[in-house]
């Protein structure tokens, strides 16, 4: 009898459970596209050089030492804390290190979408197939960027709200300490204020409600909006934010917040999470509770307006799709193939309750990251995680490092973070990815520089730019060469750098 | 209201907002060489279709699926010009939300306004164009169905007839198929609940409307193409160019404010579905699944979403705000109320003076509805629009130096050239499915003066290039071609002797 009741203990502490090989394999996954994650967007550099200067002075820099166009003027270090944990995994580990953190908090975010729709739902089947699509959904966006942190905090938010409107949490406390924590990491952490409305005001459309509970609710808003204020801008956070979602110039020139063009096969797994939801809710028999209906219209109407919330819809929405489709199948158990469904979650779950590990995910992601420190490559293409000189103007940026090009310069836009991670402080751009600091009037020079349009010399000399860097197939280039002032110093397939006069 | 109940009366609301909203000046890249073909069919009484418009295409044959159409366009164009198209197109218009109020339900006010979001949706496809007939007659199939499902009275017999009619002046018949044949197949998944609700169709019924779809798909044959037409949803899809070139054709953009009524009205049947307790049909919920499919993959599809969505819509938010209502009175004792001093109030107005309202309010609506389309059809606000949309200084250049000519054109000005330069040929107008791929992206490499733009120029013989300014083409030509015009909105270049 001894011998029967030990085996199973061990096979209990190596046997992983579904989470947990999910989990493993979203982080895999991310490992292995390491080298997409950081050349798809520019922006990764820019927040690495911002998280060492951070570590360095021990300050957090309130004004741009950035750019040589607006030196100087106040900038909201909205992401200050994920710059400085990207500084950190890049000083111990190097691009290797920005990797394996972005696969880290995906796939955490990830997990915790499966265990909050297992815990709903108590069908761990339909959890694992819910939160893979979501998965699939969420893809389009995963890059190594700050966002991902507001990725794993919605998860978290949302738990915890859930616990909240089924009775499982009493107290509001823990809503500040996360509110406090993601409004440092993430401009994004509004989204949190957006689902704390929906579950209000789901709590008063169901009638349920009893003052003590619209309190805590209260208590949850008022104190996470004061502690929003908590950070090195203040309120100036706030206003950053709103200000660049209310100018639709930049809103509209910027490629994440445009909508999602459902011609693109990416896109197609956040269509069917629509058609999904849509035919779940009419499936359905119990009318689905005010929150989660408020929930998942809103975010399906925020998801289609800027293709950059569909990650948030889908780990928002998979938990509430999973919910309405064990209902759904509990109510109509007595048929033959849901019958038989359940019965085989039931033997499912009554493995996944006897084991105990949590070891092979640990042992997954330390040997990841002991192998990436080694020096091994990881990613499915073999290519090592580096900025890959297809993308970004590697050799030319190896060109102005040896040859100490001066003066001010004149950069393409997506360049602008990788410039800064290779020459800053020596070298100052003209213009980055953070466009809600460098606003509507100066992105539209730039348009107009790069456009050729009627005053774009005008803007060139007003910053008295003496060299400009651009793509080799751009019009300013080619219309560059073509007038006598400008000379080509570098030139490869992917960037040219022009100087002005004869270059010496 | 003695000469009208007051259920017409927000009918009548309704349809007079409808026309206020459809009367727009009738100008649409598409609308000049539909006008064209069909006075070439009216001249020569024969169908017309084959290529005489390009050079590009000249003499090859084309399916003009919407030659009837355009008939009837040129006929209201030489009856009553830019003033008749207007009508037509409000007309088009009041009619398709007409049929569709009356397939909602709740409240009166609620229909009223659900109309009006409706119209605001399917209102980015009311242009002068065989389009807005499908949107028509795709309301007729809507609302036949839904007598036969919801009121029980059959009148599936005109189906046949319907499509006929359709298969000659629009390719859109397809949507008419795909609404029946969705309809189908959520009754069949009506049948497999297990509850049986009076609005369900039987079997023998699903089977009736299953026959009478394989009735209409052998009476699209009926028109000059015959069996050509059922290629047209393929041939029309299979281009790759349209979905890369043509606004319509892309998934919408919600940050133009135009396209987000949709985005609201998606939301809203989303929202009602979910804190509705009625379950929603089989039938509703296909329709809706496919037609919000449709609707995101291609903003042309705005008009047919609109017009399944709305009665949907209604049917879930009528016991919603109902609900939302009650709970109200029940918590809040002073919002109750105020309930009840609006409705005495409205009580103690004396019926004479809300038919007195009720019949200025008409009047107001009616007058604002004929100056609007007086004035928007108007000779001097046409030339107003014609003059920011299309190149008129440019025809008239051309007209006095040539008296003919090739010209290499800018992709939306092609049919108003047709329209206005008889004896000249072009490149490529709207008719996609003529072009092809090959000669659209032939005519992308050469407007965006990639390698031997001008080799391409040269084996065609063209002698004029018509295109807007910010074109590279535009940049590269300016050189080695005459420029004759030059302006903020065009450029128009002759080849060098």
């Amino acid at each position: 009898m001894k011998n029967q009741t030990k085996s199973p203990c061990i096979a209990a502490f190596l046997m992983p459970r579904i989470g947990e090989i999910l989990f493993i394999a979203i982080f895999i996954a991310l490992i292995g596209l390491g080298p997409k994650l950081m050349n798809v967007d520019g922006d990764l550099g820019r927040h690495i050089t911002l998280g060492n200067h951070i570590i360095t002075s021990r300050s957090i820099p309130t004004r741009d030492v950035f750019s040589h166009t607006k030196l100087g003027d106040p900038l909201t270090p909205h992401e200050w804390l994920a710059d400085v944990i990207f500084a950190l995994a890049h000083r111990a580990a190097g691009l290797d290190g920005i990797v394996w953190v972005t696969a880290l908090i995906i796939g955490a975010a990830f997990w915790l979408v499966y265990k909050q729709s297992l815990d709903l739902s108590s069908m761990s089947l339909l959890a694992l197939a819910g939160t893979i699509l979501a998965a699939a959904a969420a893809s389009l966006h995963w890059l190594s960027r700050p966002h991902i942190f507001t990725i794993l905090f919605t998860v978290i938010w949302i738990t915890e709200l859930e616990k909240l409107r089924i009775g499982i949490r009493k107290n509001w406390l823990i809503f500040p300490v996360i509110m406090l924590i993601w409004v440092n990491t993430h401009g994004a952490f509004i989204a949190g204020i957006l689902i704390w409305a929906c579950y209000i005001a789901g709590l008063i459309l169901d009638q349920k409600f009893s003052w003590p509970e619209i309190k805590t609710y209260l208590w949850i808003g008022l104190s996470s909006l004061l502690v929003s204020l908590i950070n090195p801008d203040g309120f100036g956070i706030w206003k950053t934010g709103f200000g660049f979602l209310g100018n639709r110039y930049l809103v509209s020139h910027t490629a994440e917040y445009l909508p999602p063009d459902f011609h693109q096969i990416s896109t197609w797994p956040f269509l069917l999470l629509i058609v999904l939801s849509i035919g779940l809710l009419a499936i359905s028999k119990r009318r689905m509770n005010a929150s989660h209906a408020l929930l998942l219209s809103g975010w399906t109407a925020m998801a289609l307006y800027s293709a950059r919330n569909i990650p948030l819809y889908a780990v928002i929405v998979a938990p509430i799709l999973v919910t309405v489709g064990a209902d759904y199948l509990q109510a109509n158990k007595s048929k033959g193939a849901t019958d038989k469904f359940i019965d085989l979650q039931s033997r499912f779950m009554d493995i996944e309750k006897s084991l105990k590990s949590g070891l092979w995910s640990g042992l997954v992601v330390v040997a990841a990251g002991l192998l990436l420190m080694r020096g091994f490559t990881l990613d499915f293409q073999n290519k090592g995680n580096q900025f890959l000189d297809n993308v970004f103007p590697v050799q030319a940026v190896d060109w102005i490092e040896e040859n100490q090009l001066q003066g001010e310069g004149f950069n393409y836009f997506p360049w602008g973070g990788y410039l800064l991670y290779r020459t800053w402080p020596e070298m100052l751009v003209f213009i980055d990815g953070q466009t809600d600091f460098y606003g509507e009037e100066l992105t539209r020079k730039y348009e107009k520089v790069i456009t050729l349009s009627p005053g774009w010399e005008d803007v060139l000399q007003k910053y008295q730019v003496s060299w400009v860097l651009m793509p080799t197939q751009s019009e300013l280039i080619q219309h560059l060469q073509e007038i006598g002032d400008w000379n080509a110093v570098y030139q490869d397939q992917i960037s040219t750098i022009m100087v002005l006069g004869s270059g010496e | 209201m003695p000469w009208i109940k007051e259920d017409r009366f927000y009918l009548a609301v309704l349809l007079l907002l409808v026309l206020i909203m459809a009367a727009r000046t009738p100008l649409d890249s598409d609308m000049w060489w539909h006008l064209r073909a069909g006075e070439e069919t009216l001249l020569n009484k024969e169908v017309y279709s084959e290529d005489t418009f390009s050079f590009t295409r000249d003499g090859d044959p084309w399916l003009n699926h919407s030659w009837l159409s355009q008939v009837i366009m040129y006929l209201l164009y030489s009856a009553g010009s830019y003033k008749a198209l207007t009508i037509w197109v409000g007309v088009c218009a009041l009619a398709s939300i007409g049929l569709v109020y009356f397939q909602m339900e709740g409240h009166r006010i609620i229909r009223m306004m659900t109309g009006v979001l409706a119209g605001i949706v399917a209102s980015v496809v009311w242009s002068p164009r065989p389009q807005i007939m499908s949107l028509v007659l795709f309301a007729v199939v809507s609302y036949l169905i839904y007598l036969y499902k919801w009121k029980k009275t059959n009148r599936l017999w005109l189906l046949p007839l319907i499509f006929i009619l359709w298969s000659n002046l629009h390719g859109g018949y397809v949507l008419g198929i795909i609404l029946t044949g969705v309809v189908m197949g959520g009754e069949i998944f009506n049948k497999l609940q297990v509850d049986n609700k009076p609005e369900y169709l039987s079997w023998k019924e699903i089977k009736v409307l299953g026959i009478w779809i394989m009735v209409c798909l052998l009476a699209v044959l009926i028109n000059p193409f015959g069996f050509g037409m059922w290629k047209i949803p393929f041939n029309t899809i299979g281009v790759e160019s349209l979905q890369n070139l043509i606004s319509e054709w892309a998934s919408p953009d919600f940050h133009q404010f135009y396209q987000q009524p949709m985005l609201w009205m998606l939301f809203g049947v989303m929202a009602a579905i979910g804190l509705s307790k009625r379950r929603i049909d089989g039938s509703d919920l296909a329709s809706l699944i496919v037609f919000g499919w449709g609707a995101l993959i291609a903003r042309r599809n705005f008009g047919p979403f609109a017009l399944v969505t709305a009665p949907i819509l209604t049917r879930h938010l009528a016991p919603v705000l109902e609900e939302f209502k009650t709970v109200i009175e029940v918590k809040f004792s002073s919002v109750r109320g105020l309930f009840s001093s609006i409705s005495e109030s409205n009580q103690k107005i004396k019926p004479g003076s809300r038919y007195a309202i009720n019949f200025i309010l008409l009047v107001l609506l009616s007058v604002t509805a004929i100056w609007k389309i007086y004035d928007v059809s108007s000779p001097s606000f046409v030339e107003q629009n014609e003059r920011t949309e299309f190149p008129v200084d440019a025809v008239e250049k051309l007209k006095g130096a040539s008296e003919t000519g090739l010209i290499f054109n800018e992709y939306n000005w092609g049919g108003y050239l047709i329209w206005n330069l008889r004896d000249f040929k072009i490149f490529v107008d709207g008719r996609t499915d003529l072009f092809g791929d090959e000669i659209i992206g032939e005519w992308v490499e050469i407007i965006n003066a990639e390698e031997n733009w001008q080799k391409k120029l040269d084996l065609w013989e063209i002698d004029y290039v018509l295109i807007r300014p910010d074109r590279p083409l535009a940049l590269a030509a300016a050189e080695t071609w005459k420029t004759l015009i030059n302006s903020e909105e065009l450029i128009l270049l002759e080849r060098k002797e």
